[in-house]
């Protein structure tokens, strides 16, 4: 490296961040994961989860739109206060706002923080399913295209 | 020209990140236009109560209005509609009830948008999110430079700012990357420069605050605000594995003739506190710190940590490369990862790991950090100084004239 050169920040990261994937893979299998000991199955995993979880926004996913109705299954951190009754409802929402509310809160915030960690990991895991379903599909693609130049190449059947 | 400069906060001492940006180019743009500032009488960014008295003042160069805020922040409320809008489950009317939610309401200054905003030539907004862009930019459309300070979070996502980000006559971004989370949402052809901030050269550091703050020897340095949302809580845990997985022999074996810096460096957290800080004989905490004492900090620093990940630009950044040192950033933000591999002045992390990574190879190649160092204040000289940036900013404004077409709009007058 001379003087004037000027030193360039990618080929120091890429150092840095292979020898980090390498001491991670060989904890991985050091601890009980004997297929990260191929090195280019452990880097595709690797790229395929990294993708999932900071490639995409985790709200514009395909699967919870085959889940149905949002409100059936995913978590609503957010609190509303409401009443069935109608004619004392009005009395009940007041105690619960200005009485239970202030007295719970702390529980509810301790909670809410928490919510909010389980519903960004449940959108990863979505997008992680998703990434695999979608790898799947294309390898699916691929293999249908080489039965296809395989079966062509020894004559059509029929 | 005749320029109206609109913020939700202003005052020589608000530290905040978009005010002092707007701070900076009003007093810039006042030496050679007849500039007002109009603002909220709001000091606190969190509950912006009323401070400072309402009406016209003068805060240097610069003519200022102020309009009170009609309503405290109410937190429960704001966290509870940010859950719905910032999953982009809330409709565009609850939308709409987040940004009075988040404040400042200062329904008079939207008034006097609305009946005095064509008396300027321009009106520049700082800061999409809060309440006084978000109504006040469709008062004057055909006039208003939206100055976005848009950041990676996901408020920028959510549809229903897919029409307002249309209306803006002309952008000034702060980051490439902002322009790009931008998009195409802005007009299309809506002219727009990426200016980031001027920086003036640095003056000279008086080291003998390093001492009198008690900081002596090799250190690492964190600046700002001390806050979880800062990412300072991952920063405190990364170092402390850090500090536990580097036994100082093997440092000390690996040090170069030119690192003869004790094994481990001191990790200094300079700025106010909003979260507890463990004891532990490797952190120094300072708390505010004066700007000599800051320049000596930064002058000094092995290293510039930013663990935040959401920033719109890091003008500390800057002031870091301004003089010669090195950063280590968050790579989960896009901007910070962004100027980072622009100026070749520093690495990233994404992990406790790759923290640990980085921070040890800066410290046992000190050569290769301050030449990174280096090449960060070659592009500050580059890219960020006021002649460089005023000049992007008049360009600008030269180029998008008016256009009387464009009739006002508002929801909330």
């Amino acid at each position: 490296m001379t003087g004037g050169e000027t030193i360039r920040v990618p080929p120091l990261m890429k150092q840095i961040e292979d020898d980090v994937r390498s001491a991670i893979r060989r904890r991985l299998v050091k601890h009980g994961m004997p297929a990260y000991a191929d090195e280019q199955v452990f880097e595709r995993v690797r790229a395929t989860l990294q993708h999932a979880a900071d490639g995409r926004d985790l709200n514009v996913l395909l699967l919870p739109e085959l889940l149905g109705d949002e409100v059936e299954w995913s978590l609503v951190p957010n609190l509303t206060l409401s009443s069935h009754r109608s004619s004392i409802g009005t009395v009940i929402l007041l105690v619960k706002r200005r009485i239970l509310l202030p007295l719970t809160r702390w529980l509810f915030e301790y909670s809410q923080n928490n919510f909010r960690r389980q519903e960004r990991l449940n959108r990863i895991l979505l997008a992680s399913a998703e990434e695999l379903a979608v790898e799947n599909a294309r390898l699916r693609a691929d293999l249908d295209a080489l039965r296809a130049r395989l079966h062509g190449g020894q004559g059509a059947p029929g | 020209m005749k320029l109206a400069c609109v913020v939700h906060r202003y005052g020589a001492d608000i530290a905040g990140g978009s005010e002092g940006h707007c701070r900076l180019i009003a007093e810039r743009l006042a030496r050679t236009h007849d500039v007002t500032v109009i603002t909220t009488t709001a000091h606190d960014h969190v509950t912006w109560a009323n401070h400072y008295p309402p009406g016209e003042t003068r805060v240097g160069p610069v003519r200022v209005i102020r309009f009170p805020v009609v309503r405290p922040r109410d937190l429960h409320r704001f966290r509870d509609i940010s859950d719905r809008v910032l999953t982009n489950r809330a409709n565009a009317s609850e939308a709409e009830q987040w940004f009075r939610e988040n404040g400042p309401q200062a329904p008079a200054l939207v008034t006097f948008l609305e009946t005095h905003g064509r008396a300027f030539d321009r009106v520049l907004f700082w800061a999409f999110r809060y309440y006084t862009s978000y109504f006040g930019v469709p008062l004057v459309r055909d006039r208003a430079v939206l100055i976005p300070t848009a950041e990676e979070d996901p408020l920028i996502r959510i549809d229903s700012l897919t029409p307002f980000f249309a209306l803006p006559r002309g952008y000034l971004f702060l980051t490439p990357e902002e322009e790009a989370l931008i998009g195409d949402r802005a007009a299309p052809d809506t002219p727009r420069r990426v200016i980031g901030c001027g920086v003036d050269p640095p003056r000279p550091a008086d080291d003998t605050r390093l001492a009198a703050a008690g900081v002596t020897g090799s250190y690492v340095l964190y600046l700002g605000r001390i806050d979880p949302n800062k990412g300072c809580d991952r920063l405190v845990g990364h170092f402390l594995q850090y500090v536990d997985r580097t036994p100082p022999a093997n440092r000390a074996e690996r040090a170069t003739p030119v690192n003869l810096a004790p094994a481990k460096p001191v990790l200094v957290l300079a700025g106010p506190a909003n979260m507890p800080i463990p004891e532990h004989p490797l952190i120094r905490r300072l708390g505010y710190v004066d700007e000599a004492t800051r320049d000596a900090l930064l002058a000094n620093a092995r290293v510039l940590l930013i663990p935040s990940p959401y920033e719109s630009l890091s003008m500390v950044l800057l002031e870091a490369w301004n003089r010669g040192t090195p950063a280590l950033v968050n790579a989960r933000c896009a901007v910070l990862k962004g100027q980072v591999l622009r100026a070749d002045g520093g690495l990233y992390y994404q992990s406790a790991l790759e923290f640990a990574a980085a921070l040890d190879y800066l410290l046992d190649h000190a050569d290769v950090a301050r030449r990174l160092g280096a090449q960060g204040q070659a592009y500050v000289d580059r890219e960020y100084r006021w002649p460089t940036v005023i000049q992007k900013i008049e360009s600008l404004l030269e180029e998008i004239a008016p256009r009387s077409s464009l009739t006002a709009s508002s929801s909330e007058t």
